[in-house]
């Protein structure tokens, strides 16, 4: 094993690990800290990705910065899927398996539209930094990796501080415990859970401006990432977004050396080894509650 | 009528879980400034009493009404979170507290409504000048500690409040007898330095009324007795016959 190899490895890893971080970020709020299966989280994602790669060949704009934008856009929607989601299934006590059926259904319905619209070419957008690459010695950071990684761990930082330290974040923290002892401190839990979905929802916006930055996209694209988010959503640990973060970062670098040494199709099965394991030892997760 | 009276007045509640009735016609009042005692053993229908005045339970006849410096708001039809925010604050039965958060995130979780963000540091202060063990246990996770700390910190959660009525639910329940007295002088306290009227359900007799101005006693959702003083509960021959076991 070469040392420079490896140290590269590892540095790509993070970057990448850093990309699944802000991928994860909205399921790990959804699902993790408000019991709401969202699997169609990833296809919003991958609408984020469409609506930056538009924007982006129309205006020219930076992808982020056209995320940024579209960020209230995202929250609305959110708050919108979480009403209908409320309404008809959370309110009854039918969340489970109707839930997840919903989510399914909105996750097939997001991608049919982006089809019929963009067809099922690969889309990718342009910006000047996409082939350049920083190097420090013999290390090598690609840009279009590193600007991504760099904007989701602060993006990470800001949850993991509204969260912690506002009024509505540490109700955020507390409506899956016991949303009617919120009651008693005159929050209104549905309130709550509806600015939190609606906040999990804005992140697919910057994820999905990330992705079509480090990669081309088809509508489809979003699929091959359900499994990796809830993956690393539970070994982290329900409810933890520094969980969540150490998880996408150790899965990052894992699945980057495992495909630098042993080949890319070895990474996925080392990853969910590592899970099974960790759970094994440590079922609430690295962090979890 | 003065702005600083905060009263609750229950006028002849029925209530109960489906077809099940639990309250029948029950009609109580805390004046200004009281400490009251809803006394009664388990399964009487104390819980759901304090269900109904904070909008848990609806009752299905009778008023419940609440004055609030001075101004009355019948509880009907508002929610849990309105009568909250109205100034009544209720420590309910099994503390309810959120255990994987730290204590101060519990505290400043009972801050929340901007009416009480105001008074955060002067009430945190006095809640940790009381309750010394929650200052010491700042950072450690609600659910880790013991059964009397946990009592402490709902007490003071309901505090951060900035409450005007503080409802407390079976505050003895599941304590060593020493924390029992501990907890009941706590509550004599809070009220004292925050001017609060007081409501508590109890069925330790001995230990509610001694800091009670009044009480009431349920029984079977009826209720049987209503005592002017401490004095005339612990006299009352029923009630030392069969409650206090003399
Ligand atoms: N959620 C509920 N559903 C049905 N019955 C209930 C419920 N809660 C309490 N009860 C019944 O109502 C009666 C009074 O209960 P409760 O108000 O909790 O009494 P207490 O607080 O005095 O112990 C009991 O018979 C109890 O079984
Ligand atoms: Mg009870």
């Amino acid at each position: 094993m070469q040392f420079d190899l490896l140290i590269n490895a590892i540095i790509a890893g993070l970057m990448l690990g850093a990309f699944y971080a802000a991928v994860t970020s909205g399921i790990s709020i959804s699902f993790g800290m408000l019991d709401i299966v969202n699997i169609a989280h990833p296809g919003f994602i991958i609408l984020g990705s469409y609506i930056a790669y538009i924007v982006n060949v129309q205006l020219g704009a930076d992808p982020i910065v056209i995320a940024i934008v579209a960020l209230p856009a995202f929250y609305a929607l959110g708050s919108i899927i979480y009403e209908i989601y409320y309404r008809s299934f959370e309110k009854h006590g039918q969340d489970s398996l109707r839930g997840l059926a919903f989510f399914f259904g909105l996750l097939f319905v997001t991608e049919v539209v982006l089809n019929m619209v963009f067809g099922v070419d690969y889309r990718s957008v342009n910006v000047p930094y996409i082939g350049g690459s920083l190097t420090i010695g013999w290390m090598e950071f690609p840009i279009r990796m590193l600007v991504p990684a760099v904007v989701s761990i602060l993006m990470f930082g800001g949850l993991q501080i509204y969260l912690s330290r506002t009024f509505i974040g540490r109700a955020v923290m507390a409506v899956s415990q016991d949303p009617q002892a919120l009651q008693l401190m005159a929050v209104d839990p549905i309130r709550i859970k509806r600015i939190a979905f609606s906040i999990s929802l804005a992140t697919a916006s910057m994820a999905g401006a990330f992705l079509i930055i480090i990669q081309p996209v088809i509508p489809s694209s979003g699929r091959e990432y359900i499994g990796r988010v809830f993956a690393i959503c539970v070994l982290g640990g329900l409810g933890s977004l520094p969980g969540t973060l150490i998880a996408a970062l150790l899965i990052g670098v894992i699945e980057s050396i495992t495909s630098t040494f042993y080949g890319p199709s070895w990474a996925p099965a080392v990853s969910f080894g590592l899970l099974l394991l960790t759970l094994a030892v440590r079922p609430s997760g690295l962090l979890g509650r | 009528m003065a702005a600083n009276t905060n009263s609750i007045s229950i006028e002849g509640v029925d209530a109960g879980y489906g077809l099940v009735r639990v309250l029948d016609n029950v009609s109580l009042r805390v004046n200004s400034g009281e400490t009251v005692a809803l006394l009664g053993t388990n399964g009487n229908g104390k819980s759901t009493l304090m269900k109904c005045i904070m909008g848990w339970a609806r009752p299905s006849k009778g008023r419940i009404v609440a004055e609030i410096d001075g101004e009355k708001h019948d509880l009907a039809g508002l929610s849990t979170e309105q009568i909250v925010d109205l100034g009544i604050a209720l420590v309910p039965e099994g503390r309810r507290l959120f255990p994987r958060q730290t204590v101060e995130e519990n505290l400043l979780l009972g801050a929340s409504r901007p009416k009480a963000r105001a008074h955060i540091k002067t009430n945190l202060d006095f809640c940790f000048e009381i309750f010394p063990r929650l200052a010491e246990r700042k950072s450690q996770l609600a659910g880790s500690m013991s059964g009397g700390e946990q009592q402490m910190l709902a007490l003071a959660r309901a505090l951060m409040l900035n409450p005007r009525i503080l409802l407390v639910d079976e505050p003895s329940v599941g304590l060593a007898p020493l924390l029992v007295s501990r907890t009941i002088d706590a509550i004599k306290q809070l009220k004292d330095h925050f001017n609060l009227t007081v409501l508590m359900a109890e069925q330790n007799f001995t230990q509610a009324l001694r800091i009670a101005d009044r009480g009431y006693v349920i029984v079977h959702g009826k209720i049987e007795f209503e005592g002017n003083s401490a004095d005339e509960l612990n006299n009352n021959d029923l009630i030392r016959q069969f409650y206090l076991g003399m």
